[in-house]
């Protein structure tokens, strides 16, 4: 694909944007990495600083049990200068993953994917947005240029999962399977994405190819391929820490079993704050198969249309995992001006964008009332996040339906446009 | 959340209306067969999730464990059937003067006395004759040396009586040792018993010795075995009252107990004492005899200008003592324990509290009012030890208090502290007191640890749903084992051993009790699981139980359908 200018445009503009927020506000960084919307105990950059520097005294950096997340990040972020005398190259080093997890949207949308695959042609195919204008929405979008410039480390877990995505559009499904581990062992969750991120790669497979493989053959090789590639990486981290069980339950451990209910934008910490202890791990159980289970329904229900399964389950994840930030939502909102074509089709975008913007406004207010003024409790915090997983929701359900929507009336062309009613 | 589950389900079963610009209705298109193969697909993935994955977690997470306790065993410890504590103790007996024969026939008819003396049938006297005697004095008794137990089955030796005699005597007279476990009985030798006399006068005499320094053990142990109520009839109604007295004031046992020592002064001296060494010197030996039965740990403070509350009376000027002067009904209201900090209790065991008072020069001396005594014990919380520097006129109160001076108050202090744990107030013998006290305290952890045991088994038979997690059946095991063998001990007289198992037994019960876990669920009835599982599980399930049945009854009917086609 040639480098147009309008793409050069939009990443320069974002790029300086993001540099024009650090150059002018200097502590925006560090204000953002302490809000509890966009730094939670797996994704903290504070809490990574502390493993570092644990880690580069060489005591392990999961003593304390204030960090956790993966091992391979500390080698990496020990290479930059000190964060305290020199943020700048940390800074420029998360710009450019943003913009590198921009591009990859670019790609993306380029492959053209979401409107035409193996089974599924959208009929709407002429009301699209093309790839730069995608990776505008995801570039400009707040939530992605807060989490960028708080530094959470879930745009590593972002870059992952919309490059095993890119990947598999294009065809390269090894490259895919290997991001996927990336980010599978980055944040654990992205592993659900397996099934429709396979049946995406398996699809494009028979689209290009005269003889395509028999399908069991090829999903048990792939499963094979993300299996050691995420082993690959556990016995990298190994040789780092020394200890395999130590991190092990440090970081998976403390993903599945949630024993941190630091407040944030999820539905899990209020819950678990309130649950009877003897019932903990009985509804630990059902909150992640609660999470496990959108992945066969889902995949079952629109198996047309792999990639909006994907899109699909970015929301949901960003939703109900049990350490949600605003850059799941952003990941979320990346992917779905993809669907461009089935916004026609939504009723309640209005309810929705409204529950959304009136949460994160209110958000912080009422955040500040609890924990800072005294005069909230918990509960109003609470609210605003069941206010904001609400907006998500019916965000979610009214893109499902109207993706639907999309494949019934292919099936029945006569019924375009006509009046439906749910019963 | 869960309608979500449902859409994504439901927009295939969809009815459409008509357009309304037409007044016939539209039928909706029928369903394709490929949407119909979807939704089974949509139904199956989600209850595959909940019966592959969903019920085993549940079960495995909300299932109560409850490990196999013996519960009949337990009960029967504490219903005391497995037990009949019983006290041989085993006295040897001396006498280097006698001949072997003299000396098996003084203890023949000594024993006789004794026996016939004793109405407590659980606690009797063995005698013995002392090892050295017998190997002294023939060999024709080798059966005897080669019944000698070895080292580590031998019954702790209670008491050793020597017999010995003493010229100028008419009647047998005796002495007990204040630091050994040795009576000394001396008798006139015209007295040496023939072998032909059946009761011979020296023999009654020991035995009533004998009976007299066990006299306070023997319905000490009885007042703990039988209960408040009965205890034996000879015993003499003082006696049980102060029995009764000492237990209420003694402290439970513990393992550990916790010694706190305070200096008090109303004014600016003394600020320092020499604490330490008075420890070291006064109290550490008796603190080390001390340590089969408990172990202590001891902290110590000053605190200057200490006031009495408002509402403790003042002490009073009498002229006749020329001393300030305390009642003795007020003596309660002496400790300010709204402001003097006296921590009620550090870790795990009870705290001791002794106070050492110094009064303010212009209120010195100071003594209480009655009976002169210048200290006295708080039952079940410590002692108080007034003070008074011999003062000239007009003098201040030292500034620091030397080893030498708190000489008299580390005295006193043990005293409390005998009687606080418990000790019986005779014989005279320190040795033996501590024996006895081991045997109380065996008698009574053996009780508590049996009787825990009963509660335990009560409570898991009467609460079906507390989980019994598998390290209560350990500690249950350990407490059994160490019970029965504690019993074992005590009938073959070995009462140190006995009162480490019985330590061990009372641990483990009341670990086993007090598990945390158990208790959690104890206040949990079975209702409220309804209110823990509805408000999440109820509109996820519902949903999905309403697919399942369409989609069954879907399934049955095309089954029908195909069968009637067939015939």
């Amino acid at each position: 694909m040639a480098v147009d200018r309008r793409m050069v445009g939009v990443f320069g503009a974002a790029f300086v944007l993001r540099l024009l927020l650090i150059c002018v506000f200097p502590s925006l960084p560090d204000l953002l990495t302490g809000r509890v919307e966009v730094s939670t105990p797996v994704n903290s950059f504070k809490r990574l600083q502390e493993g570092l520097y644990l880690y580069i005294r060489n005591v392990s950096p999961y003593d304390g049990g204030v960090f956790h997340q993966a091992p391979l990040l500390l080698p990496l972020f020990s290479l930059l200068p000190d964060i305290h005398n020199n943020p700048t190259p940390t800074a420029i080093i998360y710009f450019t993953v943003d913009l590198v997890n921009a591009y990859a949207l670019v790609t993306i949308s380029e492959s053209g994917q979401s409107i035409q695959s193996r089974f599924h042609s959208a009929i709407r195919k002429h009301v699209r947005w093309d790839g730069v204008s995608v990776a505008a929405w995801f570039l400009f979008n707040p939530f992605t240029i807060a989490t960028c410039l708080a530094r959470s480390t879930s745009v590593f877990t972002t870059s992952g999962i919309l490059f095993a995505v890119s990947n598999a559009v294009g065809g390269n499904s090894i490259n895919a399977m290997l991001a996927l581990g990336l980010a599978s062992y980055l944040s654990l969750y992205p592993a659900l994405l397996f099934i429709p991120l396979v049946l995406l790669c398996y699809d494009r497979v028979h689209q290009t190819s005269k003889q395509p493989p028999k399908a069991a053959l090829y999903i048990l090789q792939h499963a094979g391929i993300l299996v050691a590639s995420v082993a690959g990486l556990l016995a990298l981290s190994y040789i780092i820490t020394g200890n395999f069980w130590e991190f092990m339950s440090a970081t998976y451990g403390f993903h599945l079993l949630v024993p941190d209910l630091t407040p944030n934008v999820g539905l899990w910490w209020y819950f678990f704050i309130e649950m009877f202890d003897s019932f903990r791990e009985f509804f630990l159980g059902v909150f992640w198969l609660h999470l496990a289970s959108y992945v066969g329904g889902l995949t079952a229900r629109l198996r047309r249309q792999p990639l909006f399964v994907i899109a699909s389950l970015l929301g949901v994840f960003a939703i109900f995992k049990p350490y949600p930030s605003i850059s799941d939502a952003s990941l979320y909102f990346a992917m779905l001006p993809l669907y461009r074509h089935l916004f026609p089709l939504m009723r309640y975008t209005f309810f929705a964008i409204s529950a959304i913007l009136y949460s994160s406004l209110l958000g912080p207010a009422f955040y500040h009332l609890w924990i800072y003024a005294g005069s909230g409790n918990a509960n109003f915090f609470y609210a605003i996040t069941l206010v904001w997983s609400l907006g998500l929701s019916i965000l979610l359900a009214d893109s499902i339906f109207s993706a639907l929507r999309d494949e019934w009336e292919q099936d029945n062309p006569d019924m375009q446009g006509a009046e439906i009613k749910q019963v | 959340m869960t309608a979500k589950s449902g859409d994504s389900v439901s927009p295939s079963a969809s009815a459409f209306t008509s357009d309304s610009s037409k007044s016939t209705k539209r039928v909706p298109p029928p369903e394709s067969s490929e949407s119909i193969q979807t939704r089974f697909r949509v139904i199956a993935s989600f209850w595959a999730v909940i019966i592959f994955l969903g019920f085993p977690i549940w079960w495995k997470t909300t299932s109560i464990y409850r490990a196999h306790l013996p519960i009949q065993e337990m009960v029967d410890w504490a219903d005391g059937k497995t037990c009949r504590p019983v006290y041989p103790l085993e006295i040897h007996v001396a006498a280097p003067s006698l001949q072997l024969t003299e000396s098996q026939h003084l203890l023949r008819t000594t024993q006789h006395t004794l026996d016939d003396l004793n109405e407590f049938a659980a606690h009797h006297l063995r005698l013995k004759l002392a090892n050295d005697t017998v190997a002294h004095t023939g060999d024709d008794k080798v059966d005897n040396l080669d019944n000698r137990p070895s080292d580590a089955d031998a019954a702790d030796i209670a008491l050793t009586v020597r017999v010995l005699p003493e010229e100028g005597l008419v009647t047998p007279r005796s002495e007990l040792q204040a630091h050994t476990t040795q009576l000394d009985v001396f008798y006139p030798p015209s007295q040496i018993p023939s072998p032909s006399t059946s009761n011979p006068p020296l023999s009654t005499f020991i035995a009533q010795e004998l009976q007299r320094i066990y006299g306070e053990e023997k319905a000490t142990i009885a007042h703990i075995l039988s209960g408040e109520s009965s205890a034996l009839d000879s015993t003499s109604p003082e006696l049980t009252e102060s029995i009764s007295r000492r237990l209420r004031r003694s402290m439970q046992y513990a393992e550990t107990y916790h010694l706190s020592f305070s200096l008090f002064t109303p004014g600016s001296a003394p600020s320092s004492w020499d604490i330490e060494a008075a420890i070291q010197e006064y109290l550490a030996p008796l603190l080390h005899a001390f340590s089969p039965i408990s172990n202590f740990t001891i902290d110590t403070q000053v605190q200057l200008y200490a006031t009495f509350s408002p509402m403790t009376p003042a002490p009073v000027y009498d002229e006749a003592e020329s001393a300030w002067t305390l009642k003795k009904e007020d003596l309660s209201a002496f400790i300010n324990a709204a402001e003097w900090p006296l921590n009620p209790s550090i870790g795990s065991g009870p705290t001791l509290n002794f106070i050492l008072y110094v009064p303010d020069p212009s209120q010195s001396p100071m003594i209480v009012k009655e009976n002169r005594a210048s200290s006295w014990i708080v039952p079940q919380w410590g002692g108080v030890f007034l003070l008074n520097p011999q003062l000239e006129k007009n003098q201040a109160n030292p500034a620091s208090l030397s080893q030498d001076s708190l000489q008299s108050a580390f005295k006193t202090f043990s005293h409390q502290l005998l009687t606080l744990l418990g000790t019986p107030s005779t014989p005279a013998s320190l040795p033996l007191r501590l024996q006895t006290l081991v045997r109380i305290r065996a008698a009574s952890l053996l009780l508590s640890a049996s009787s825990t045991m009963g509660s335990l088994a009560r409570l898991t038979e009467s609460l079906p749903s507390i989980p019994i997690p598998a390290n209560v059946a350990s500690s249950v095991s350990i407490t059994l084992s160490h019970l029965s063998a504690a019993c074992s001990d005590l009938r073959e007289g070995r009462f140190n051993a006995a009162l480490a198992s019985a330590r061990i037994a009372e641990n483990e019960a009341e670990r086993s009790f007090f598990e945390k876990t158990m208790v959690g669920q104890a206040y949990f009835p079975d209702e409220h699981k309804v209110a823990v599982y509805l408000p999440l599980l109820g509109p996820i399930g519902v949903p999905l139980v309403v697919g399942l049945i369409k989609e069954v009854k879907r399934i049955v009917a095309a089954w029908k359908a195909r069968r009637r086609a067939a015939v």
